[in-house]
């Protein structure tokens, strides 16, 4: 990993100690920089409220021109989660092809929230899950919770 | 069915697709390669369809150079921003580097207007002002093209400046809304967003068009794309974009060649710094003060042949040969013999410093079985010194030393403008003649035929023939 990498992941981790996002914790090792660990609480108001998820960013060697990989280390219910043990998650921002370099790991962390306030369905890696959202929103509901009883507490 | 002959077309197609999707274009290569001569190109398309074929073989008459460009889907945003170095090299102006610098922070509104925030873009714009600094500071050393291409072989320089580079673009459009909305559909910040800034896009001709104008048309710095595709016409079409300005004489230009979906860079040759020029002088002064040795008795020779060791001999021989080189007869071709003030006895010399003169001409003393050159002897005194021993010299008619004795001729020889020597006027001069060598210095550089680096490389021979009898021979055939 490049100079320049790292130098702009101390910034970020700078950034986001100083000023994180409500509802989660980042937990940073200076030993290996590229992966953070991230604590997540179910935002309010959602059918994940009161669980606590498990967070993964690992950074590439290229970044900021690729950008960094987010898995849920907590099973979720989720459209947009792949329901395998990664838990891997690649829309909007973190797709390699809509990436930009400027972007800013709390814009990730931003956009896992609102995705958890609000499944994107027409991006979903779950087919299966976004079809029962769409159809069967009190099965989604029910599911999402029990997922949450199950894994997340 | 798991045979893959026998897929049924969907399934066929939908294998495709996949192949198509995960397919990830060849990578390999530098990421700017070294300028090369552009009839590769020719050679690559030297199996491809007639319109290729015709119009890359018309390419190297033109453009003689090119550089490669690694294919990662960055290469035409690589291309200019190396081209913008590159040309600013070739000013070669440490204030124009300066004054680059100060502009592109005079730009950081423009991208701050655009919405990006400084502390985020800041990191590559700072990698674009330092290789500005870095190369500026080159200027004197002249390594700027070498750094130049390790700091665009950097993955990590060579994204932050393309991702600079991009932002400018990006910034520049959404400036000049009604100005680019025209040739965009969608709106200005979303084309932007995902055509411009993305990080895993090509440029396309409006990114060009903003870049040429925000980047390169205010440094004066010109670009011109040559199109090769299928289009009917012999050569491949060229697009300007950009006007070059003329810097005393320099005019930067970036060519770009574009063949779809990738960019290389093109140069003329009259792009590129003239190569040094070798100096064929020094190898024919070399050889003059070497006949003049074999034409010396062989005690002298014997003599001369140690280093440091003069004798009165080798001062006449000295004498003689700057005489002949420095003195207005000595382009007299004639055989009558000609007045000969150089001959000048020893004595004249004792006044003069003797360590300088010896040490100035260290590189002249050297085996003398080289073989020489076809030589006319217009003097006589060649014959007349051959037959006189060393002890008689003194007993020459004694004129007054002339100038070219001094050490003023001798530094004017080894540094500056030279006067042609007269044997560079008789025919077959210089042509295919194995050239003697005087010292190891230069028998081991390029500039020596037998160095595998020089324009007319020939192995050294060995000849029997012109380690005696040679010369002898030659002598006669030219003399009579």
């Amino acid at each position: 990993m490049s100079a320049g990498a790292k130098k702009r992941i101390m910034k970020e981790y700078g950034e986001c100690m100083a000023e994180t996002p409500p509802g989660m914790k980042i937990n940073f090792d200076e030993r290996n920089m590229t992966k953070w660990e991230v604590l997540m609480d179910g935002p309010d108001g959602s059918v994940y409220a009161g669980g606590h998820f498990k967070l993964e960013i690992v950074f590439p060697n290229e970044y900021p021109f690729k950008p960094p990989v987010v898995s849920f280390r907590t099973k979720i219910y989720h459209p947009n989660v792949s329901n395998d043990d990664k838990g891997s998650m690649c829309l909007g921002l973190l797709r390699p092809d809509e990436w930009k370099p400027p972007n800013k790991v709390v814009a990730v962390l931003r956009l896992i929230q609102s995705l958890m306030v609000e499944p994107n369905i027409d991006d979903a890696i779950e087919p299966s899950i976004a079809n029962e959202y769409k159809e069967n929103r009190k099965e989604f509901e029910k599911n999402a919770k029990d997922w949450v009883k199950r894994y997340a507490k | 069915m798991s045979d893959p002959a026998f897929l049924t077309p969907e399934e066929e197609f939908a294998q495709l697709q996949k192949l198509s999707n995960e397919y990830e274009p060849e990578t390999t290569g530098p990421l700017v390669g070294d300028r090369q001569s552009s009839a590769a190109i020719a050679i690559e398309y030297a199996n491809a369809d007639p319109v290729y074929r015709v119009k890359t073989a018309a390419l190297p008459a033109k453009y003689a150079f090119f550089r490669t460009c690694r294919g990662d889907g960055h290469c035409g945003w690589r291309a200019i921003a190396f081209g913008y170095f590159e040309a600013l090299l070739h000013v070669g102006d440490v204030t124009k580097f300066e004054v680059e610098e100060a502009r592109l922070i005079s730009m950081n509104n423009l991208l701050n207007l655009a919405g990006h925030h400084e502390d985020l873009y800041i990191d590559f714009a700072e990698e674009a002002y330092d290789l500005l600094r870095k190369l500026a500071g080159s200027l004197q050393v002249g390594n700027g093209a070498g750094l130049l291409l390790e700091a665009f072989n950097d993955y990590s320089i060579s994204m932050s400046i393309i991702t600079y580079v991009k932002l400018l673009a990006s910034s520049w459009i959404q400036s000049r809304a009604n100005e680019y909305q025209h040739y965009i559909s969608t709106d200005l910040k979303s084309y932007c967003s995902q055509n411009i800034e993305a990080a895993n896009c090509e440029i396309d001709d409006v990114g060009v068009a903003a870049l040429s104008t925000a980047l390169l048309k205010p440094a004066g710095i010109g670009l011109e794309i040559l199109y090769l595709d299928r289009s009917v016409g012999e050569e491949a079409n060229v697009h300007e974009f950009s006007q070059p300005m003329n810097f005393n004489g320099l005019i930067p230009m970036i060519r770009l060649l574009y063949r779809p979906g990738h960019y290389d860079i093109l140069y003329k040759a009259e792009d590129l710094p003239a190569p040094p020029q070798p100096a064929p002088i020094h190898v024919a002064l070399a050889y003059n003060n070497q006949h003049n040795f074999e034409a010396t008795t062989p005690d002298a020779n014997l003599l001369s042949m140690i280093p440091g060791m003069y004798s009165h001999n080798r001062f006449q021989d000295m004498d003689q040969s700057f005489g002949q080189r420095w003195s207005p007869t000595s382009y007299d071709f004639d055989s009558i013999p000609a007045p000969q003030p150089q001959i000048t006895p020893v004595q004249s010399y004792a006044p003069a410093p003797i360590a300088p003169v010896s040490a100035s001409h260290q590189d002249y003393m050297s085996p003398v079985h080289a073989s020489p050159m076809s030589h006319q002897s217009p003097a006589s005194h060649h014959s007349l010194q051959m037959e006189q021993p060393p002890v008689q010299l003194p007993f020459h008619p004694a004129p007054p030393p002339p100038v070219s004795i001094d050490r003023a001729p001798i530094a004017i020889e080894r540094e500056g403008p030279f006067r042609p020597s007269m044997y560079e006027f008789e025919p077959g001069y210089g042509a295919g003649e194995v050239m003697p060598f005087q010292t190891s210095q230069f028998r081991d550089s390029h500039y020596n035929t037998c160095h595998f680096r020089n324009p007319s490389f020939q192995p050294e021979e060995w000849s029997p023939h012109q380690y005696r009898t040679g010369n002898k021979g030659r002598h006669k055939s030219t003399s009579q």
